[in-house]
């Protein structure tokens, strides 16, 4: 009798035993493996600014229109640049020009130019 | 990169110092362009915005007032940004320490805390998605032959493998038949309508496999009632949302945005209702009627022509009308089979090209209304100051001058679809690619 007690005493705790293993966790709580959806940037190799000479005295600078958002945008800021110039430091000549190649292209004449002409620098914009 | 960060980066090579100016809105790319496309730290000033439409003494009030990145006066910025000398920073050259690649998995977690990182990391759309297990992928994967490693756009350095596909696809809720389909759409996933100007795409498909994947091409065919048009436009925003790393304010730059960016006008062609003599697009691109194609374009809007056809203003010329509206250069006109039929039996339109050609000769705009527009202004005014035609002709022309702005009767594309319930049609300004064939795709 003691041992048939025995034995159903354990019977009874392996069975709560396995029913508690077997019984799978809430769906909420349950660990899930997802792919990354992120794509990597590769990094590119760094390059160093030109040296500044630290003056723009009897220099020219350039302000370069790429002419995003029209011809009236970037163009009509660096007259008003020009202005401010002309006012404050004379000894400084500008040249406002158009890029050829406009918001998205290049205009190697220009650039070519500006190299030449050993410009003090040149503004260029204005991204919109 | 951008064209001020290009352009600057030449001259800086060749020994000018450059001060990059942009506007505020924008101007935050400059850190993205150092690390992953210029590799220059170029010095920028930022400009309140906007700059384009303002007049002269907001312009002399920007010019007078503070540089938005430094908080200095903006001609005492940009004479600094010329003259001051470098930092360490700035002399740095070579390959920066490689930033440690994304995990192909993203650490296991439970499902309402994925859903959560997924929105959090905006790699949604925020309508629910169906998260991307290696099982769900692993299926994706097998509608297509193509390696899971293989590329299938580029994006700068980014690039989109056919894996990472596969987990788009997963995400917008598709079935592995529409893969390749999907595959040919993401190759163009670059495309993906980010711009200021608040642009969207449109996705058209021709071919037999229309059918196969019970894509809706009648009655509604661009309202929400096919899953094949849902899932295979949804996909293309996910994937064009990840692919160019684009979250709100930061890379997502559309001023307005554009609803249509939910789906990207996903339709197919309904082909077996196309009038005598009337070829599918894919065919007026230059395919075979057999084979499967997508045609992927970029615009901003569509117009309707708001209920039925009229005998005494029939369909071309009320088109003729709409087209007036648009920015001119490229349309896409999506009309009924029933618009089809009539603009074809009774109106002589023997083909669509002919149509097309009758539009771009008879659409005209005063030619001060085409370079009000921001776009054309931006894009067509360098063209006609370096001396290219029309627009150096259009330029020097009085403002109310008639102009045809549609120079090209093949950047005019007619789509037929619609389930003939109604005589209506819509005009839109996408201006639809080449095609590209799903078949390079299965």
């Amino acid at each position: 009798m003691k041992r048939r007690l025995l034995y159903g005493s354990f019977l009874l705790i392996t069975i709560f035993l396995i029913s508690f293993r077997i019984t799978p966790a809430p769906a909420g709580d349950r660990l899930l493996t997802v792919l990354n959806p992120a794509i990597s940037s590769k990094m590119v190799e760094r390059v160093p600014l030109t040296e500044r000479t630290g003056t723009l005295e009897g220099r020219t600078i350039y302000m370069i229109d790429l002419q995003w958002g029209g011809p009236e945008a970037a163009y009509s800021v660096y007259e008003e640049m020009q202005a401010w110039f002309s006012r404050n430091m004379p000894a400084v000549k500008t040249e406002i020009r158009r890029s050829s190649g406009g918001p998205f292209g290049d205009d190697a004449a220009l650039r070519k130019e500006i190299v030449e002409k050993k410009a003090g620098g040149a503004i260029i914009g204005i991204g919109g | 990169m951008s064209a001020v960060s290009r352009f600057a980066r030449n001259l800086e090579l060749a020994g000018i110092p450059t001060v990059g100016a942009s506007g505020v809105n924008v101007v935050k790319f400059k850190d993205y362009e150092l690390l992953y496309s210029n590799g220059m730290p170029i010095r920028y000033v930022a400009f309140p915005f906007p700059i384009a439409g303002q007049p002269k003494s907001v312009h002399r009030n920007y010019v007078e007032g503070k540089d938005l990145l430094s908080g200095k006066p903006m001609m005492q910025a940009i004479i600094e940004a010329l003259t001051k000398p470098l930092t360490e920073e700035e002399k740095k050259g070579g390959m920066p320490p490689a930033a440690a690649p994304e995990p192909r998995l993203l650490k296991p977690d439970t499902e309402d805390n994925l859903q959560r990182l997924f929105k959090e990391k905006e790699w949604t759309d925020f309508l629910p998605i169906v998260l991307p297990t290696e099982e769900k992928v692993a299926a994706m994967l097998k509608g297509t032959s193509r390696k899971p490693q293989e590329i299938v756009s580029r994006m700068g350095s980014r690039e989109m493998t056919v894996e990472k596909a596969a987990i788009y696809a997963v995400m917008a809720g598709a079935k592995p038949e529409y893969f390749p389909t999907i595959l040919a759409v993401l190759t163009q996933a670059p495309s993906f309508g980010n711009s200021t100007s608040s642009m969207a795409n449109m996705i058209v498909v021709n071919g037999p496999i229309r059918k196969q994947l019970g894509m809706n091409s009648g009655t509604a065919v661009m309202s929400p009632f096919s899953e094949a048009n849902s899932v295979i436009g949804r996909t293309f925003t996910i994937a064009g949302k990840i692919i160019g790393g684009l979250r709100l304010n930061d890379g997502a730059y559309s001023s307005l945005g554009n609803n249509l960016q939910f789906n990207n006008l996903c339709i197919a062609e309904n082909e077996e209702e196309l009038p005598e003599g009337w070829e599918p697009l894919s065919v007026e691109l230059g395919y075979r009627r057999t084979d499967n194609v997508v045609s992927i374009g970029v615009g901003w809007s569509y117009i309707s022509s708001v209920g039925e056809a009229q005998r005494s203003h029939p369909p071309h010329m009320l088109i003729r009308d709409y087209m007036r509206s648009l920015y001119g250069s490229a349309a896409t006109v999506i009309m009924d089979p029933t618009v089809a039929k009539l603009l074809r039996d009774v109106h002589g339109f023997k083909t669509k090209s002919e149509l097309s050609a009758w539009l771009a000769n008879n659409v005209e705009v005063a030619v001060g209304t085409f370079w009000g527009n921001g776009v054309n202004a931006t894009a067509s005014t360098p063209m006609a100051l370096q001396g290219l035609e029309p627009f150096a002709t259009w330029l020097k022309l009085p403002p109310e001058t008639l102009i045809k702005p549609f120079t090209n009767p093949r950047a005019i594309q007619i789509i037929v679809a619609g389930g003939k319930i109604q005589t209506t049609w819509f005009v839109t300004d996408f201006r639809l690619g080449r095609g590209i064939r799903i078949d390079d795709w299965k």
